[in-house]
């Protein structure tokens, strides 16, 4: 089971613009990447309390007619973002541990 | 059309003050030489860039004034690296050192530093700039470029250089080397409306400006650039011409006051903190900073939503249009030129008039020359 909670990276800017489509800026490389209104949803939950399952729970909560096929849709995209350095992982380092992001 | 929930950019003159007092500076003596009680403190600036950063702005552009004037220039752009943006700076770059070039390297946040180089010898830079600004706003230049800051250079064009733009070009293309530089001329605003006769160009000058800057575009592979100024006019004005002469159907977004939208995207705040739509508008005050939620007044201030309704109200309403062909083709230009030139912003720019420009004796120049 994956357990790994992903967490946004602080740095990235959400700038949500019409209708609830957004871009994410990074002032490091001043590039921007679009997000659909279910990217949006998703980037919220992404603050390292949510594995991609409970976040495709919580979309189902939230929206009708979500397709079967949504977790695995939702992992694709989380991982898209950690390729791209947007997103991280907690560092699991037993109780009492600090909370660095890596990824 | 539909709003963004904030800007997307905000320009900021972080002092009143400069070091030069040039000939066609729009800023002194327009709304936007707001003094107040001097500069405001860097701490007021890094409170705003904090809600700058709420508001998911991604970049600000520091002028002034000369920005490179504020002994407190590094913490205020540090605040801006904290607070998740990118930056720009619009200069004389007569201040620059390379110590300062390399701090700006090190952000890994500059877009750009806008450099003024108005000329390919001292003369014809420092007859508006003043003696020895040429070569310390070189000195500046070849500080950025050596430090691997991103270096764009604006020419503005006036009586003085209009002979002389070969020489710029090859000057800043061939013999500095730079990939492009922009182009602009000495507008109606501040200072230059002051010093109009000394510095705004003629008909005869414009006519020059034009023909010269497309042709040293068409040489050069597109390396001159232009948002204003006679060569973007010459590209507008002939695409007006064309589709006068070919009767072609109204263009989308035009016959209307649809020119420049950019309050649409940008805000703007003068060196005392007064929030206004552009700095080409600087007399209408939104608000404050650190006092006005900008986010709502960015949504809900009645003379910005005015503002962004311009785009409907109809060239033909206007007396100053009355039987122009041009009206299907034409946005009627900025609005702070129209406020400055026909004391309302809600008119077209004389300025920026092709009707008025031809029966003043303009010509456009030979559509050949086109890149
Ligand atoms: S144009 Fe720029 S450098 Fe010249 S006086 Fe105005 S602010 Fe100063
Ligand atoms: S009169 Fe001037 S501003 Fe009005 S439509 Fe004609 S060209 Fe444009």
């Amino acid at each position: 089971m994956d357990v790994k909670k992903p967490i946004a990276n602080p740095l990235i800017v959400l700038r949500e613009e019409f209708d609830d489509w957004a871009i994410l800026f990074d002032p490091d490389t001043g590039n921007a990447f679009g997000l659909n209104p279910t990217g949006v949803f998703i980037w919220k939950l992404l603050d390292g309390r949510h594995n991609p399952d409970d976040i495709v729970n919580r979309l189902r909560e939230e929206a009708d007619n979500v397709p079967e096929d949504a977790g695995e849709h939702a992992r694709r995209f989380i991982a898209s973002l950690e390729q791209q350095g947007l997103v991280g992982y907690e560092i699991e380092q037993g109780p009492g541990a600090g909370t660095g992001v890596r990824g | 059309m539909k709003l963004m929930r904030t800007p997307k950019k905000v320009d900021i003159d972080i002092t009143n003050r400069c070091n030069l007092r040039c000939r066609y500076c729009y800023h002194f003596e327009s709304a936007g030489d707001a003094d107040g009680d001097g500069d405001l403190p860097a701490e007021e600036w890094l409170r705003f860039f904090g809600e700058l950063n709420r508001c998911a702005v991604t970049e600000v552009t520091l002028a002034g004034g000369e920005p490179f004037l504020r002994g407190d220039l590094r913490e205020i752009i540090r605040g801006v690296v904290e607070n998740r943006m990118r930056f720009a700076i619009l200069t004389n770059g007569t201040l620059i050192t390379d110590e300062m070039a390399a701090f700006l390297a090190s952000t890994k946040r500059c877009n750009y530093v806008q450099v003024s180089i108005d000329g390919s010898v001292p003369e014809s830079h420092d007859a508006m700039r003043g003696r020895g600004s040429f070569a310390r706003a070189l000195q500046g230049l070849q500080a950025l470029r050596r430090n691997g800051v991103r270096a764009a250079v604006r020419v503005t064009i006036h009586r003085k250089n209009v002979h002389d733009l070969e020489g710029i070009a090859r000057f800043l293309l061939e013999d500095i080397g730079l990939g492009s530089f922009g182009t602009n001329s000495a507008g109606a605003m501040g200072l230059c409306r002051k010093n109009a006769e000394m510095v705004q160009l003629t008909v005869e000058d414009r006519i020059l400006a034009m023909e010269t800057l497309l042709r040293l575009s068409k040489q050069y592979n597109g390396r001159i650039q232009a948002m204003a100024g006679p060569l973007a006019e010459a590209r507008t004005w002939l695409d007006m011409e064309d589709a006068r002469l070919e009767g072609r159907p109204p263009m989308p977004d035009r016959g209307a006051l649809t020119g420049c939208g950019c309050y649409r995207s940008s805000l703007s705040v003068r060196a005392d903190g007064v929030i206004t739509p552009c700095t080409m508008l600087s007399q209408i005050e939104l608000g404050r900073i650190n006092r006005d939620d900008l986010a709502t007044l960015w949504r809900e201030h009645g003379l910005l939503n005015a503002l962004r309704e311009r785009g409907h109200i109809p060239l033909s309403r206007f007396p100053f249009c009355e039987g122009c062909d041009y009206v299907p083709y034409c946005t009627g230009n900025c609005p702070g030129l129209s406020y400055t030139l026909a004391g309302e912003v809600n008119h077209p720019s004389p300025d920026a008039c092709l009707r008025k420009f031809l029966a003043e004796g303009g010509r456009l120049p030979d559509r050949a020359l086109l890149c």
